[in-house]
């Protein structure tokens, strides 16, 4: 099948796609003095800067209100970084992907890994503050690997789609950033579900990131077991959007060097 | 003719390209072009059409023509970055193909660490760098600046370095591009006597050329592209001889 002939090239040339990561994650932080801290420090800003504008709004509105910002900050990071660089993947690497032969997925495909990449690092300041913040871990933690493959097929799917698109249609690029910033909004990131009208929240169940958030955060620091009809939703998101990103990279792929 | 002899066959390949006159990049432009109920103007352009040929193994093959001939089409179809509109192109054997030299350098980044990035571009594994990693420090004579960013490299430093990487591989097909043109006499010179040396161990070369000369030494069969169509396919000679006598 194509899928698999396809995932196989991404095998054979997977030297390619650490070195694309590495690449991406070394020159980020190459020209400042405190390098690779930055990898840790950064989301430990962004983490506070959030805590500090909302804990105000919404403080009261959830317990462990510390956790519940950062966890879902985090998690949508990991979500919104890799989606939105993946918009220049083919149009950024129009040089090499005119003349030289590399299966093309590999770029939105390495956007996304090195977007998960950063995300694994941030999970250190992340832990440290829920545990400073006199929260305790729970031991649904065994099942975060699950939660971030999910939430890596839904983004990958998001990558393959918006890079393919973006590479006929500049728009594509825009409209993604700005349905990004109103998603961002909608996904109970710095309020609980809770304090939203009856029928928005069962709009809630319609978005796929609200899932994996709320996934996340049980992982973290809830004592119950996560709800399966998260799991489950989550899941099928997952497949529904990676088949539907790879349907479009697909159809497409032929056609991406004649147009770059 | 005996298959297993035959390092790339192709047949019928035409390539399609779209020159559209003012092609709608945004959704709105789209939609006001539909509204309108504006087709949009395209002119269906062969910058390859029927071309059919084979190379042997261990044949040289030369590519001449005019600038916008086809040449580069056709490399890029026969190294899979082009799927063809119409024929069918198979290659027997791994490419290193000498287009575009260090178009996946990072020039932010060090000697080192570019030589580690272009090898796996190229599609190869860690193991299989590491084993080239030294002789193509050595061949592009560039070990004291091997952790030095590319961008304070000079371009001919840059060329020679890529050059390096693409041939220090053990390739059945060699295609060449216009690129002994890189570095300085000295180092044309050795890169001159790399390919020969490809030559005589019998790998496959596509060597596209303007310089006459060059394909008259190296290459045993020469073809003719010039628009898109095969003009010619013979010894380098008498199709040098043609192409000139059209040419003056």
């Amino acid at each position: 099948m194509k899928l698999f002939s396809e995932i196989n090239e991404l095998y054979r040339y997977r030297e390619l796609l650490k070195n694309l990561v590495s690449r991406d994650i070394k020159k980020r932080y190459k020209r400042s003095a405190l390098g690779f801290l930055w990898v840790m420090l950064d989301p430990l800003l962004m983490m506070l800067v959030f805590y500090i504008v909302f804990a105000g709004l919404f403080g009261n509105t959830v317990g462990n209100y510390t956790a519940y910002v950062i966890s879902g900050i985090t998690m949508w990071q990991l979500f919104a970084q890799g989606t939105s660089v993946s918009s220049s993947a083919f149009i950024g690497n129009r040089d090499l992907l005119n003349k030289l032969y590399i299966p093309k997925s590999i770029f939105p495909f390495s956007v996304v890994a090195s977007s998960l990449v950063h995300f694994i690092f941030s999970l250190v300041p992340l832990f440290t503050i829920i545990i400073v913040s006199g929260t305790t871990l729970s031991y649904n933690v065994i099942f975060l690997p699950f939660v971030i493959f999910l939430i890596f097929m839904f983004s990958l799917g998001i990558s393959l789609a918006i890079s393919t698109l973006a590479v006929f249609y500049q728009d594509v690029v825009y409209i993604y950033n700005v349905i990004l910033l109103a998603w961002m909004y909608l996904s109970a990131i710095f309020y609980p579900v809770s304090i939203l009208p009856k029928k928005f929240q069962i709009l809630m169940s319609f978005n796929p990131v609200y899932h994996y958030i709320s996934l996340f955060r049980a992982c973290l620091y809830d004592a119950t077991i996560p709800k399966t009809e998260h799991f489950i939703i989550g899941a099928v998101f997952a497949l529904v959007f990676s088949l539907i990103g790879w349907g479009i990279y697909h159809k497409n792929k032929d056609r991406i060097v004649f147009y770059l | 003719m005996n298959t297993n002899n035959l390092a790339i066959k192709l047949q019928d390949i035409s390539v399609k390209y779209r020159l559209i006159k003012e092609r709608p990049k945004t959704f709105q432009e789209h939609l006001i072009n539909y509204l309108k109920g504006k087709r949009i103007e395209a002119e269906t352009f062969w910058a390859l059409k029927d071309i059919s040929f084979s190379v042997n193994k261990g044949e040289c093959l030369g590519i001449i023509g005019y600038n916008g001939a086809g040449k580069s089409t056709l490399l890029k179809v026969i190294s899979g970055v082009m799927k063809p509109a119409g024929g069918k192109v198979s290659v027997h054997g791994k490419i290193a193909p000498l287009i575009g030299l260090g178009a996946g350098f990072d020039h932010e980044l060090t000697g080192r660490e570019n030589i580690y990035l272009n090898s796996s571009i190229l599609g190869f594994s860690k193991k299989e760098i590491e084993e080239k990693y030294d002789s193509i420090i050595d061949f592009s004579e560039m070990r004291d600046f091997i952790n030095t960013p590319l961008k304070n490299y000079s371009s001919g430093m840059v060329a020679r370095l890529g050059f390096s990487i693409a041939t220090e591989v053990n390739p059945d097909i060699l295609i060449v591009d216009e690129v002994l043109a890189v570095g300085d006499d000295h180092f044309r010179k050795r890169s001159k006597d790399r390919i020969l040396e490809f030559r005589k161990r019998g790998v496959t070369i596509l060597f596209v050329s303007h310089s006459m000369e060059e394909v008259k030494n190296l290459c045993n069969r020469t073809v003719w592209i010039d628009h898109g169509k095969m003009k010619m396919l013979g010894e380098p000679e008498k199709v040098i001889a043609e192409y000139q006598s059209r040419n003056v």
